[in-house]
């Protein structure tokens, strides 16, 4: 520690560089302001959406910096693996020196660690030192812990201490933090992120994934059945506007057998074989149809229809009829659907079907009439596929990071010292000292405790 | 009802908030003494209002702007009240009070109305996310006070001119306590906050990080206060530096908190002014 500074080797430089906390705290707050820039200038964008708000000049300038996508650029990076080798380092340097320290505590109160000691207080007693030793260590044992007794020619010492284990809290927190990055480097090389749209009653084997790298053959297939979207109702109980709930029913499957099938919504995903598929978006496939009855004039249904606008469909030893215009509200007699009728050597006629009023074609007096059961509009859902083997690694580091913060904040070693002497004048001098590594208010008050209970003490 | 009760808490800190001010000023302890009693009616009948709510409304009421400044104020109120009876620190009133006047009444000229619940925001750590963060913020708020009172004070004693400031703050050294313990409290709760969040991100959108700006900033405010945490703890920035820092990190929580929201786009624009 003391030697020149000139005397140091190149590594010794670089070592200490490294296990030193300025850089730490250098680092950590580069990053904190680093980070400022990714939140002002929105990432991942396309290009279009920039030239929106920047010249070309700078574009090319911010591009150049990669703060398009700076939380993945190779500066950001290497700030990240700085910090983790800081970390590191600063770890192999104190962990041991704790470790040797708990290891081998100072079990004998001399008079140098004395001075050191925020508590101290001293008395003395008539009686045998042996006897007092024994009242006292029953005191302290109550209050912190069973003390060790050594012994020193004629000087009893007893030492106990209780939340050793606060002095590592730190370590634990610094290890989650190395765990975390460990997890998510797992998760970016073994992992995928990808997305599907799939629509209604189809199905997808291959992801392709964000990023631009080749599409992932998920070795299964996922079928999305049914796509739907269900709407709050006001006080009247009609619908609104605003969507409840967005759900897919998905079913998966494997060498043509349907495995699992599941209906996801926003916060429940499906899981299958370590990939996951989230609910994200929806949006409609193709235009809508409409759903025609042909029905014959006693009522008995012919047939059912469904067909796009201006999809002409036949209706056998009939004719054929096309959807020609859609109103949500014809007339104030609600939706309806405008539909030509053409029958072989007929001439092509035009009319409205009303939704409402299934019968209403009746009055054309045919063999068949028609009636409009609504329009039908087929979905794709839109999915976030993922698969991240690290997730759980990230997870572990987690709960190590709570685990070593609550270790690090709420508990403290707490260590106390009692010496016994023979006095000149043949009683026993008693020395009495503590320390608390943190909240030491609390401790004081404990330490009061122990000072006014072995001085209550009589032999 | 609950609208109300929620909106009326408001005067409640006002009247609290002005006389704290009024003890600040005249030394008078009665103002200390009603400014108390003010604030923990406030926040009982805030208290009152939020539980009202969520039976009104069904799910828990920390998803609008209205609601989450709303419940930033009470936990701010909540957490002085609480350092208040631990160390008997009636002056920090003075500087907290009024700012939990100040998002209470941001509040209350927002639409109360309940509004329905987003499908993204029907999950069990809803509350688990948003409580935790919003405590560990009003600690923060905490330090922030204690932050601006240190420099006060450190100017007054630097002057030598031990006048009528120096009078009414207390010591330096109790002020850098609160610095001190804030953060160890604060800290874990955001640390939590953030780690919930994250196991939320994973369930809703399949990713446990995405740099969105709200979770880029809630990282920011992490680092800036473990920077201030090793600071303390090793390189002894104590006192004055401590005091800038916890007034900085304050004012990332704040951004991370209303800043994101109102100014940047991102995944979590619940709680926009139109939304």
């Amino acid at each position: 520690m003391a030697d020149d500074k000139r005397s140091q080797s190149p590594m010794d430089k670089v070592w200490n560089l490294f296990t030193s906390l300025k850089l730490a705290i250098t680092l950590i707050i580069i990053m904190a302001v680093a980070s400022i820039f990714g939140t002002v200038i929105e990432q991942n964008q396309p290009i279009e959406k920039y030239r929106q708000f920047y010249s070309d000049a700078t574009i090319r300038m911010l591009d150049a910096l990669n703060l398009f996508d700076m939380y993945h650029s190779w500066w950001f990076l290497l700030l990240l693996v700085l910090f983790t080798v800081n970390l590191s380092c600063c770890t192999l340097d104190r962990l041991p020196r704790v470790v040797k320290v708990v290891r081998n505590p100072k079990t004998r109160l001399d008079d140098g660690l004395e001075k050191t000691l925020p508590l101290v207080d001293r008395w003395k007693k008539k009686g045998s030192l042996q006897a007092w030793a024994e009242k006292y260590a029953e005191v302290v044992g109550g209050a912190v812990g069973k003390p060790l007794v050594t012994q020193n020619s004629e000087t009893l010492h007893l030492y106990a201490e209780r939340g050793v284990v606060s002095r590592f809290g730190v370590y634990v927190t610094h290890l989650s933090i190395i765990i975390i990055f460990i997890g998510a480097i797992i998760g970016n090389v073994f992992g995928f992120k990808g997305y599907a749209n799939i629509v209604e009653g189809q199905s997808v084997r291959s992801i392709p994934t964000r990023g631009g790298s080749r599409p992932v053959d998920l070795g299964f297939e996922v079928r999305c059945n049914r796509f739907a979207v269900s709407f709050y109702t006001d006080q009247f109980g009609n619908p609104t506007q605003q969507p409840k709930e967005y759900a897919s029913d998905l079913s998966v499957i494997e060498n043509g057998r349907e495995v699992l099938r599941k209906k996801i919504v926003v916060n429940d995903p499906l899981q299958y074989k370590g990939v996951w598929f989230y609910q994200s978006s929806y949006g409609p496939a193709g235009g809508a149809s409409a759903r025609v009855r042909v029905s014959s004039a006693n009522g008995g249904p012919v047939a059912d229809l469904s067909f796009h606008a201006g999809q002409q469909v036949e209706i056998p030893g009939y004719g054929t009829i096309t959807g020609v215009d859609y109103q949500q509200d014809y007339r104030g007699f609600g939706p309806a659907l405008l539909v030509v009728l053409k029958k072989p050597g007929g001439q092509a006629t035009e009319f409205w079907l009303l939704q409402g009023r299934p019968d209403s074609d009746r009055q054309r007096q045919d063999p068949y009439f028609l009636s409009f059961g609504g329009l039908s509009q087929a979905y794709y859902t839109g999915l976030q596929v993922a698969r991240d083997p690290g997730v759980n690694v990230v997870w572990l580091g987690c709960a190590l990071m709570v685990l070593g913060i609550i270790i690090a904040f709420f508990m403290s070693h707490q260590r106390v010292w009692v010496r016994l002497t023979p006095a000149a004048d043949g009683r026993v001098e008693v020395v009495l000292a503590g320390s608390a590594s943190r909240n030491r208010l609390a401790f004081e008050r404990k330490f009061e405790k122990i000072q006014d209970d072995l001085k209550a003490l009589a032999v | 009802m609950h609208i109300s009760l929620l909106k009326v808490t408001t005067l409640f800190y006002l009247v609290g908030a002005l006389l704290y001010l009024y003890f600040i000023i005249t030394l008078h302890e009665r103002g200390a003494r009603l400014g108390r009693m003010f604030l923990l009616i406030g926040v009982i009948l805030h208290a009152a209002g939020f539980v009202a709510r969520y039976f009104a409304a069904g799910y828990t009421p920390i998803t609008n702007l209205f609601e989450s400044l709303s419940f930033f104020a009470m936990a701010i109120v909540g957490v002085f009240l609480l350092t208040e009876l631990r160390y008997n620190l009636r002056i920090l009133g003075s500087f907290i009070a009024p700012l939990a006047f100040v998002f209470s009444i941001f509040a209350a000229f927002l639409p109360g109305e309940v509004a329905r619940l987003a499908p993204a925001l029907n999950s069990y750590w809803l509350p688990v996310h948003v409580i935790l963060l919003f405590i560990g913020d009003a600690v923060f708020a905490i330090a922030f006070g204690a932050g601006i009172m240190y420099l006060l004070q450190e100017k007054e004693v630097k002057r030598k001119r031990l006048g009528a400031i120096f009078k009414r703050l207390p010591s330096l050294e109790v002020l850098d306590e609160i610095n001190y313990k804030s953060l160890t409290i604060g800290f874990p709760l955001l640390t939590l906050g953030i780690i919930t969040g994250s196991i939320w991100a994973e369930y809703a959108w399949g990713s446990y990080w995405s740099w969105d700006p709200k979770e880029t900033w809630s990282l920011i405010t992490w680092l800036l206060y473990a920077a201030l945490l090793h600071g303390r703890l090793t390189v002894g920035w104590r006192g004055r530096k401590a005091a800038i820092l916890a007034i900085l990190g304050f004012c990332a929580v704040l951004f991370t908190f209303l800043g994101v929201n109102l100014l940047l786009p991102g995944l979590h624009t619940y709680s926009s002014l139109s939304g």
